[in-house]
C-alpha cells in the first residue's frame, strides 16, 4: 500500500555542508505487514521513516500512499495525509509534560474538530485495551518507561490510522516489555494494520511475526526477507 | 461550521493549559501588557467622563449669552436690552444674570458670586449657599460658620450659610457662593438696572443661528456667546489633553511590542520541542499558528480586559488619583467630586484597536517562524 | 490635527495596513515570477512556506480594514460636537476636501479585502495551490488601494481645523444642488421603492436559481451589485425619510445616530454583507479552478448565495419596518 519510488534525501542542498541521508530508494509496504528496518546509526532508517510518514519532503522521487501520491503535496495536505493514515510512536515517546495520559492520547483529534465525547469514548477504550485505563488522569511525568510507551501508543492509533510507525520502539526497554510490545504490535497487525518500525534489537527481527526485513546501509538499501 | 468551532475549542483549550505550564513567565506578560492598557484607558475614561459631564452640565444654560463689551473688555449691560430681546421672535426668555469674581487675599483663590437664575434658589438677605470648596478652603469648621469677606483692607462683609451646593456638580460649582440680589450689588457697589450679562433661551436650536444674527443687528458691540462654542471649546480642550497623554501611552505601547516580538522569536527548547511534537503527530503549520494566535489572543483578552476594569476602578472609584492633575489643569481650587461612571462603545472599540493590533501585529511573524519549523527535527 | 484616542487607532490600523500591503505587494512580485508548483526546488519550497505567512498577515490586515471602516464612520458622528455646523457624520467628513474621499477609499477597500478573503479561504482547500498566482496578482491590485486609503486617511485627519464652518447634511442632501447626490435625493419615492424591490426580486430569483439550477452566480453578483446602489439610492430618497418621520431629511448618515436607535447599521450592515456575498459567489464561479477545487467549489457558492440572500432578507426586513412603524404618510 505504500509505493517509493527513487526516493533521496540531500540535506543543506546546494551548500558546502551538502549530505545525501538517502539515495535512490525503491520500496513496496504492503497492508498488515509488519516490516523492520535495521542499520547502523546514520543509515537514514529515521529519515525513511518520516519521509515514509509525511513529516519531510523527499527531494526527489515519487512516494504514493494507497494511490495517493504525496510527495509533492502542500504541507497542510501533508499534515492532513499524515494523521489520517499515519500514527508514529517516537524512540523518546515525546510525550507533552505537565498533562494527562488523557490529554496527550487526545492532542491528536483537536485539529480534526469532531465531535469531543467520541474522541474521548475511543480513547478510553484503547487505553483499556493497552492496560492503562487506571492511569487515564495521571501526569505522564509520573509514568514508567513502559506505561509511557504505550501511552504513546495510544496517542498514535487515536485517529484509527492504517499504518502505525515507531521507531526504535523496544531501545528503552527491557526484554520482558519488549515481548509485551511485540504483542501489542501483533494484536495491531491482526486490527488489519501496518506497523513498520526501525529497530537495532535482534530479539526485534528475529521474531516470527515479522514479515519482511529491510536492511540499510549509508542511505541505500540492501533488500533481504525474512 | 460546527467542526470549525469544536477545532478552535480544542484549540483553546489546549492553549489554556499551556499557558498554565509556563505560569509565570505569561503572567509576567500579562501584568506588563496589562499595566500599558491601563494608561490608555484611564486617560480615555477620565478624558471621555469629563467631557460628558461639561455636555450635562451646559445642557443647563442657556443657548445664548450676550455681553457688552467696552473697549474690547466685558462691561456691564443695560437692563433695557431685555426687552428688545424679548421681541425677536423664537425666543423664550431673556433675564439679566448677575455674577462676578472675587479674589480672596485669605487663600489666594477666586470665587465667582452669583444671584441664581432660578427664584427658588435665592437665599435669604444676608445669607448665601456655598459651592463645597470655600468650607474646605477657608477652615469653616461647622455648619452654622458665617463666612467673612474682605473687599479692601479694613472691610469685613458677613455671610451666613444657607445651605451648601452638592459635590455632584462640584466640576462648575466648587467655588461658587449664591447671594441674593440686594447682597450681591451692595457688595460690588453696582447701581440697579445693570448686569453683567443676559441670558437668552430659544426653543428651537435650529433657529440659533437666525438669533443669534438678529441679536447682533441689535447689539452691534456686544459679544454673543452660544452653548454650541463653549461646548465645544470644552470638548476640544479635553481632547487635546487625552491626546497627549495616549500619545504618550502609545510610546508604551510600541514598546511593548517590541517587547512581545522579542519575546516571541525566543521560544524556549522546551516550546520549540513541543510545537514539534505537535506537527509530528499531526497538527499542520497552520493549527500551530492558530493555536499561537490563540496563546496571544487569550494574554491580549486577559490584559485588556484586566487593564480597563482597573481603569474603570481608577477613574471612578479613585477619581483619576494619578493623572487628575494633569488632565484638569492647574488651580488652586479643585473641586472635590465624583465623575457619572460611564463607558462609551467608540472609547473602548478604539482602546482594543490601540493595545491589541500592536501586540497581535508584532508577535505574527515569531509565530509563523516558530510553526514552520520541520517536524522530523524533533527526532534526532 | 486633533488627538483623539479612536483618530490615534484608526491612524495606526491603516498605518499597519499600509505597510504589510507594500511588504506583502513586493512579495507577490516575486511569487508571480517564480511560481512553479510542478518543481521541487528549493526556491519554491521557500516561496510556499513563505506564503502561508504572507497570507496570514495580509488576510489579518484585511479583516482591520473591514472594521476600520465601521470604526471611521462612528467616529466621524461622534466628532460632529467639535465643529461648527456639523450635526452627523456629514459635516465631519466634509471639514476638508479628503473626507469624502477617505470614506469611499476605504468603502472600495472593504470590498476589495472581503472578496480577497474569499479568495483566499478557496485556494487553501486545494492541495495544489490552485489560486495562489490569482491571489498574489490581486494583492498587486490591492496594495495600491490599502495605500491610497491610508494616505488619504492621514490627510483628512492631519487638515481637520475645528475654527472651519462646515455644511451640514440638509445642505448637502438636497434635490436643490446638482449632481448624482442630488439626483438620488430628488428620486420620488414611490419611483424609488419601485427600482429597490425590482433589484430584490432579481437578486432572489437568481439566487433561487443558484441554489436550485446550479447557475447564474454571475447573474446573483451582478444583481447584487444593481441591488446595492438602488438601495443606496433609496435610503438617500425615502427610507431615511421614514426613519426621521420628516419629509426633508434625507441624510444618510444621521441614521447612524443614537437618536434613532443606530438604525442605520440595521441598514448597512446587512446590504454590506449581502452585497460582498454576492460578489463572492460570482467571483468564485468565473475564475478558473483546478480539478483539485472541483469538489470543493459548488459547496462554496452554495454557502456565499444562502449567505447573501439571508444578508439581503435582513435588509429587506429592516426598511419594512422602517416603513411600517413611521408616523410618515408618503405614498396614497
Amino acid at each position: 500500500m505504500i509505493s517509493l519510488q527513487s526516493v533521496s534525501k540531500l540535506y543543506n542542498e546546494g551548500r558546502p555542508s551538502e549530505t545525501t541521508a538517502l539515495s535512490g530508494i525503491d520500496l513496496e509496504i504492503a497492508r498488515d505487514a509488519l516490516t523492520v528496518f535495521k542499520g547502523p546509526s546514520g543509515s537514514g532508517k529515521t529519515t525513511l521513516l518520516s519521509i515514509i510518514a509525511c513529516m519531510a519532503r523527499p527531494t526527489s522521487g515519487r512516494i504514493y500512499v494507497d494511490g495517493r501520491m504525496t510527495s509533492g503535496l502542500p504541507e497542510s495536505f501533508l499534515a492532513k495525509e499524515r494523521r489520517r493514515t499515519f500514527g508514529f510512536v517516537f524512540q523518546r515517546f515525546n510525550l507533552i509534560r505537565g498533562l494527562t495520559v488523557m490529554e496527550n492520547v487526545l492532542l491528536p483529534t483537536a485539529p480534526l474538530g469532531g465531535n469531543p465525547q467520541a474522541d474521548i469514548d475511543r480513547a478510553a477504550a484503547r487505553l483499556d485495551t493497552l492496560g492503562l485505563g487506571p492511569k487515564a488522569n495521571v501526569a505522564v511525568e509520573h509514568l514508567s518507561g513502559g506505561e509511557a510507551q504505550r501511552a504513546a501508543i495510544a496517542r498514535a492509533l487515536i485517529n484509527d490510522p492504517p499504518v502505525l510507525i515507531a521507531d526504535e520502539p523496544t531501545a528503552n526497554l527491557d526484554t520482558e516489555l519488549a515481548l509485551r510490545f511485540l504483542d501489542i504490535v501483533a494484536g495491531l497487525r491482526a486490527e488489519g494494520r501496518a506497523v513498520i518500525m526501525t529497530s537495532h534489537d535482534a530479539r526485534i527481527w528475529g521474531s516470527e511475526l515479522v514479515d519482511k526485513v529491510v536492511s540499510m546501509r549509508d542511505g541505500r538499501l540492501d533488500e533481504g526477507t525474512s | 461550521m460546527t467542526g470549525w468551532l469544536r477545532r478552535q475549542r480544542a484549540l483553546a483549550d489546549y492553549t489554556l493549559a499551556a499557558l498554565a505550564r509556563r505560569r509565570v513567565k505569561n503572567a509576567g506578560l500579562l501584568l506588563i501588557y496589562a499595566l500599558v492598557v491601563f494608561i490608555v484607558a484611564s486617560a480615555t475614561l477620565f478624558s471621555s467622563a469629563i467631557r460628558k459631564e461639561a455636555e450635562i452640565v451646559l445642557a443647563e444654560a442657556p443657548e445664548l449669552i450676550i455681553q457688552d463689551l467696552v473697549m474690547g473688555r466685558h462691561a456691564m449691560i443695560s437692563g433695557e436690552l431685555v426687552e428688545e430681546l424679548v421681541g425677536i421672535r423664537g425666543v423664550s426668555g431673556v433675564k439679566g444674570r448677575l455674577w462676578g469674581y472675587f479674589y480672596d487675599r485669605v487663600n489666594g483663590a477666586n470665587y465667582t458670586l452669583m444671584v441664581p437664575l432660578d427664584e427658588t434658589l435665592v437665599p435669604a438677605r444676608g445669607e448665601a449657599i456655598f459651592g463645597e470648596a470655600l468650607p474646605r478652603t477657608r477652615g469653616l469648621n461647622w455648619d452654622k460658620a458665617p463666612l467673612f469677606l474682605s473687599r479692601f483692607p479694613g472691610d469685613l462683609f458677613r455671610l451666613n450659610p444657607a445651605g451648601r451646593l452638592e459635590s455632584d456638580s462640584a466640576l462648575v460649582s466648587a467655588d461658587l457662593i449664591l447671594i441674593g440680589e440686594e447682597d450681591f450689588r451692595s457688595f460690588f457697589e453696582l447701581p440697579e438696572g445693570v448686569y453683567t450679562d443676559i441670558a437668552v433661551s430659544i426653543r428651537n436650536s435650529r433657529e440659533i443661528g437666525t438669533i443669534v444674527e438678529k441679536a447682533g443687528r441689535l447689539l452691534p458691540h456686544a459679544r454673543l456667546i452660544t452653548r454650541d462654542e463653549i461646548s465645544r471649546t470644552y470638548q476640544k480642550l479635553f481632547s487635546w489633553r487625552e491626546g497627549i497623554m495616549v500619545v504618550l501611552a502609545g510610546a508604551c505601547v510600541l514598546a511593548f511590542a517590541v517587547f512581545a516580538a522579542e519575546k516571541a522569536s525566543g521560544l524556549s527548547a522546551e516550546e520549540t520541542r513541543e510545537i514539534g511534537i505537535l506537527k509530528a503527530i499531526g497538527w499542520d503549520t497552520g493549527d500551530v499558528i492558530a493555536m499561537k494566535l490563540w496563546e496571544g489572543g487569550l494574554i491580549s483578552i486577559g490584559a485588556f480586559l484586566l487593564g480597563t476594569v482597573l481603569a474603570y476602578l481608577h477613574v471612578f472609584a479613585f477619581d483619576a488619583a494619578l493623572f487628575a492633575s494633569v488632565l484638569k489643569g492647574w488651580s488652586v481650587i479643585y473641586p472635590d467630586f465624583a465623575l457619572t461612571p460611564m463607558i462609551d462603545g467608540l472609547q473602548l472599540s478604539a482602546l482594543f484597536f490601540l493595545t491589541v493590533l500592536p501586540y497581535t501585529a508584532a508577535t505574527i511573524v515569531p509565530i509563523w517562524r516558530a510553526a514552520t519549523a520541520d517536524p522530523d527535527q524533533v527526532m534526532r | 490635527m486633533i488627538l483623539q484616542t479612536p483618530i490615534l487607532a484608526l491612524l495606526f490600523a491603516s498605518a499597519l495596513a499600509g505597510l504589510v500591503a507594500l511588504w506583502a505587494g513586493w512579495f507577490s512580485f516575486r511569487v508571480l515570477r517564480h511560481w512553479d508548483v510542478a518543481s521541487g526546488s528549493r526556491q519554491q519550497l521557500t516561496l510556499e512556506r513563505s506564503t502561508q505567512l504572507v497570507s496570514t498577515l495580509f488576510g489579518f490586515v484585511m479583516l482591520i480594514e473591514i472594521a476600520t471602516l465601521f470604526l471611521f464612520v462612528f467616529n466621524a458622528d461622534r466628532m460632529a460636537a467639535l465643529f461648527v455646523g456639523a450635526m452627523c457624520a456629514v459635516g465631519t467628513l466634509n471639514v476638508n476636501p479628503y473626507g469624502f474621499p477617505a470614506l469611499y477609499l476605504k468603502i472600495a477597500v472593504f470590498f476589495a479585502a472581503a472578496l480577497w478573503l474569499i479568495l483566499d479561504r478557496l485556494d487553501r482547500a486545494g492541495y495544489d495551490y490552485p489560486l495562489t498566482r490569482l491571489k498574489y496578482a490581486a494583492i498587486l491590485g490591492i496594495a495600491p488601494l490599502v495605500l491610497a486609503s491610508a494616505a488619504t486617511e492621514l490627510a483628512y485627519f492631519a487638515n481637520l481645523k475645528t475654527d472651519v464652518i462646515t455644511s451640514c447634511c440638509s445642505k448637502l442632501y438636497t434635490p436643490a444642488n446638482e449632481g448624482l447626490v442630488a439626483d438620488m435625493t430628488g428620486l420620488a419615492p414611490a419611483n424609488a421603492l419601485w427600482l429597490l424591490a425590482n433589484a430584490g426580486g432579481a437578486v432572489l430569483l437568481s439566487g433561487i436559481s443558484v441554489l436550485w439550477l446550479g447557475r447564474g452566480e454571475r447573474l446573483l453578483a451582478f444583481f447584487g451589485a444593481g441591488l446595492f446602489f438602488a438601495a443606496l439610492t433609496a435610503i438617500v430618497s425615502v427610507i431615511s425619510l421614514y426613519v426621521y418621520d420628516h419629509p426633508n431629511h434625507h441624510c444618510p448618515f444621521c441614521l447612524l445616530k443614537r437618536e434613532y436607535g443606530y438604525f442605520g447599521y440595521a441598514l448597512y450592515l446587512p446590504l454590506f454583507a449581502g452585497t460582498v456575498w454576492a460578489l463572492g459567489a460570482g467571483l468564485v464561479r468565473s475564475i478558473p479552478c483546478g480539478d483539485s477545487l472541483a469538489a470543493v467549489v459548488p459547496e462554496a457558492v452554495r454557502r456565499l448565495t444562502v449567505l447573501s440572500l439571508t444578508a439581503f432578507l435582513l435588509f429587506g426586513v429592516a426598511v419594512f419596518w422602517a416603513v411600517a412603524r413611521s408616523h410618515l404618510i408618503l405614498l396614497g
